[in-house]
């Protein structure tokens, strides 16, 4: 019994490949994929355009949103620091009176 | 490129026309690209179902980026390109979800390699061994003829790659498709 190596050459190697990857030769297959990738670009184009017009409507939506918070917030701002003010201001009275009660007594 | 005789219109103008929106003109592109096209992702992807997904998503991108192509550039150059990625997204995607772990050693029972059949089987096997790019280098090159350079701008490499690459597909291939065969 004796051993032999057969290893492909580089040229049943590429005919190997080429049998391989033979591509379709229907005509009626390129024509069925035609269809299809056209149906695939159209959907593909139709999402685009629905998401875009959603973005379009969304934008207004998002700026209005936004001016919104701004009011909210400078409203919150605005009317947050007298209140505290004020309270600081009844607190001194207070602790004043208190300190003249205070010295009047001793 | 349809040569401008007869009244045909070239390649550059429907690219233009597809460009201002005429779907008459993207199907005319499709109907010129799409048997290349396909063997260009056939080539990245392991299978024929892959490679019409492949190519479906491509045009698609084509479709999507058309505005920012430079008609005064080669349109197939750029249409492939857009195709290997779409098909290597798709290898991606694919391995993502399998996450299949190969055998180290393929074992397939020794028959006459005269055979085609058996050939064929074992080189699909040994096809799943190569690296993605490895594996579009060798049959771009090999089956569709593609030069280095060609090849190159195709998958986004260098020219020296590729040829690095095919170098090494080959080897790896020819060893995997080694059969030591005993004779009386």
């Amino acid at each position: 019994m004796t051993d032999h190596r057969w290893t492909p050459s580089d040229s049943e190697l590429s005919d190997a490949l080429r049998k391989h990857y033979t591509a379709p030769s229907d005509p009626g297959y390129w024509s069925a994929l035609e269809a299809r990738i056209l149906a695939h670009v159209a959907r593909g184009a139709h999402v685009e355009r629905w998401w875009s017009a959603l973005v379009e409507m969304a934008r207004p939506a998002l700026a209005a949103a936004v001016i919104l918070v701004l009011v909210a917030g400078a409203a919150v701002i605005s009317a947050g620091p007298p209140s505290v003010t004020t309270a600081a201001r009844a607190s001194s009275v207070a602790d004043g009176d208190a300190t003249l009660d205070y010295m009047l007594s001793h | 490129m349809r040569a401008p005789i007869d009244g045909a219109p070239t390649e550059r103008a429907i690219v233009i026309a597809a460009q201002h929106g005429s779907d008459e003109a993207f199907s005319a592109l499709v109907r010129l690209h799409q048997r290349r096209a396909y063997s260009v992702v056939r080539a990245i992807v392991l299978s024929h179902e892959d490679a019409e997904d492949a190519v479906q998503e491509g045009f698609l991108h084509a479709h999507r980026a058309l505005d920012r192509f430079r008609p005064d550039q080669p349109f197939g150059a750029w249409l492939y390109r857009i195709m290997a990625n779409a098909a290597l997204d798709l290898v991606r995607r694919r391995k993502v979800r399998d996450a299949d772990e190969l055998p180290d050693n393929i074992a397939i029972p020794f028959r006459d390699p005269a055979e085609s059949g058996e050939l064929r089987e074992r080189l699909t096997e040994a096809l799943r061994h190569l690296t993605d790019r490895q594996r579009a280098v060798i049959v771009l090159h090999d089956v569709e003829g593609f030069t280095h350079g060609e090849i190159g701008r195709t998958l986004g490499i260098p020219e020296g790659t590729a040829r690095s690459d095919l170098h090494h597909a080959r080897a790896t291939l020819r060893r995997l498709l080694q059969i030591i065969r005993s004779t009386p």
